[in-house]
């Protein structure tokens, strides 16, 4: 353990940089370890830092409130002394200055920096990407827009079949829209979930009405001002009103690249999330680094990630005693079915089915090398605990018990779950907790 | 409205005494007062991080867990049947003022 840092007494502040799930989650996290000196949040957006998830879920339903739910209340900043600089980007650091130069011109001393920028949407790059009526979906002003422009009978052309593309999906048919899905690959999904799943969802897609293209590439975006058609490299012209590019994100890596700090898709940071610089550290979807788990170099997107990250962050920084890592884990609400997934499943894992897809309600369960990786559940959470903790211990599972859905997870273990495995990255999983 | 009071038990044992304003879920009153409830999916009741026990009273006072709230909570290790909740799905309520609510243990 190193020497417990002086939680007060530095005249600069811990400067963080980016006001989303992960900066908003260090500043709290600063607060309550006992951080007493001072806190300044960057936030590029004016208002109060708000939710993403619900951007492509309630937000777009018809009759919701345009305000999203805000990650904390305005008054939780005040009460915390946590000082806020609104509508301003970091724009470069001196490191060795340690300062940060703002878009207003003005430069800021920090004791710590911490960067946290998150992630943007991929830029669709064809021709017409440019024309009005094509979308991507990050901020609540996307989704605001997004919600005005799927109306009744519009026709929506969805290029992308992820998570955002799906959720969008829903909400556009939900909404009596026209909705078409065009993706390259052959199914939904298929970055995150295997086949099965992937066959359900759009089951459930189809049946409300949104209609899949496969192995579509879209070359072209085409319209007199406003997007019109889309055309896939087969010729294929699609009409749309709407476009939305759901083609993954981004990370936001350029601030610490352009100081000099490792990057690789994604700014490079270890257990603590600290950089290449131990006065920065950076956390979210704009980091990569090694899975505790399984020693995998990863980048992940979702909300567990960029709390989980950030809590290290903030015990790093006040010379504390971090959680234990956790098994990272996702969700998506797809209408009204949910899917959450704990664990990062491999595309070369074995696969369970676990239960009747056919009766909604189903887990599909990855074992790699025998041992317990990763875990879907369909609408039903009953796996879900269980399945964080037998991924942590690496647990041992039998194929057949675990296609049983009467027969408890738990219930499916071979052997002893804590033996180590075949090699060293096997053993680290005992340490990992839910 | 005014706020509730609320007394809480920490998983060390500590008393804490809060004020649970009306436009929060308890879990945010909770988070908020910087007791350690992670909240990782931002009070969606998808990760069962913001478990609490309630007095059985109070607890039958409150409404019915929905479908994910019970299946999170009968898969924790303590969990009550009369006293587990989620506390990001518990709104404000003025049956909760006076109210004691335990922190259930982290797994
Ligand atoms: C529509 C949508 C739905 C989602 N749904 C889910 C879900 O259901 N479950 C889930 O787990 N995850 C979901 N995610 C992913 C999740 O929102 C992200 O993983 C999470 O927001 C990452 O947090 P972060 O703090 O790293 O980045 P962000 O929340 O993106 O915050 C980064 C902030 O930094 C600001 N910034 C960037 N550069 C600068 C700069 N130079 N100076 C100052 N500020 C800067 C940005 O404007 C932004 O406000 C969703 C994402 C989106 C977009
Ligand atoms: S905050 Fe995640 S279940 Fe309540």
């Amino acid at each position: 353990m190193r020497e417990p840092e002086a939680m007060s007494g530095h005249s600069a502040p811990v400067m963080i940089v980016g006001a989303g799930h992960s900066g908003v989650a260090v500043a709290a996290g600063l607060r309550s370890r006992g951080w007493e000196g001072g806190i300044l949040l960057l936030d590029a957006e004016k208002e109060t830092p708000y939710e993403r998830p619900p951007l492509s879920k309630e937000l777009l339903k018809d009759g919701a409130p345009d305000e999203s739910a805000v990650l904390r209340k305005e008054k939780f900043y005040e009460d915390k002394r946590i000082d806020r600089l609104r509508g301003i980007t970091a724009e470069a650091i001196d490191r060795k200055g340690a300062t940060v130069l703002l878009s207003d011109g003005s430069r800021h001393a920090y004791h710590r920096l911490v960067i946290a920028t998150g992630s943007r949407a991929r830029p669709l790059t064809v021709p017409g990407a440019g024309l009005a009526g094509v979308q991507s979906l990050r901020t609540r002003d996307d989704a605001l827009e997004l919600k005005r422009l799927l109306v009744r009978g519009a026709r929506v052309a969805i290029i992308g079949a992820g998570y955002i593309g799906l959720e969008v999906a829903a909400a556009a048919s939900a909404k009596a829209c026209e909705v078409t899905v065009l993706e390259f690959q052959d199914r939904v999904m298929s970055r995150v979930t295997s086949a099965p799943v992937s066959r359900h969802f759009e089951q459930l897609h189809e049946q409300h009405g949104v209609r899949f293209v496969f192995g579509a590439a879209v070359t072209a975006i085409e319209g007199d001002g406003r997007a019109e058609r889309v055309v896939t490299a087969d010729g294929t012209v699609f009409h749309a009103d709407v476009v939305l590019a759901g083609i993954g994100v981004l990370p936001n890596q350029e601030l610490a690249a352009d100081a000099g700090l490792e990057c690789r898709d994604g700014i490079l940071v270890d257990g603590d999330g600290r950089t290449s610089d131990p006065a920065i550290y950076a956390t979210g979807d704009a980091t990569r680094f090694t899975s505790p788990v399984d020693g995998a170099s990863q980048r992940l997107e979702c909300i567990q990630n960029a709390q989980a990250q950030a809590d290290r962050v903030a015990a790093h920084i006040t010379g504390q005693q971090a959680a234990v890592p956790e098994i990272p884990w996702f969700w998506t609400v797809q209408h009204g079915v949910r899917l959450q997934t704990a664990g990062v499943r491999h595309p070369d894992d074995d696969v369970i089915v676990r239960g009747e897809p056919a009766r909604g309600r189903f887990s599909v369960v990855y074992l790699r090398d025998g041992r317990l990786a990763a875990v879907d559940t369909v609408a039903g959470l009953t796996d879900f605990r269980p399945a964080r903790k037998l991924i942590a211990h690496g647990a041992r599972i039998d194929p057949a018990l675990a296609a049983d859905p009467g027969i408890p997870l738990t219930d499916a273990i071979l052997d002893d779950a804590n033996s180590p495995g075949p090699n060293p990255a096997d053993a680290a999983p005992a340490t990992a907790r839910i | 409205m005014s706020n509730n009071k609320l007394t809480v038990i920490d998983r060390e044992g500590s008393t804490h005494h809060l004020e649970w304003e009306p436009d929060q879920t308890l879990m945010e009153a909770l988070r908020d007062n910087d007791l350690s409830v992670l909240a990782s999916c931002g009070g969606t009741a998808s990760c069962a991080t913001c478990h609490v026990f309630v007095e059985k009273e109070v607890f039958d006072t409150l409404g019915e867990r929905s479908e994910d709230e019970l299946e999170l909570l009968v898969e924790a290790e303590e969990y009550r049947e009369c006293g587990s909740r989620l506390s990001c799905q518990l709104d404000f309520s003025r049956h909760l003022n006076g109210a004691t609510v335990i922190l259930a243990p982290e797994e």
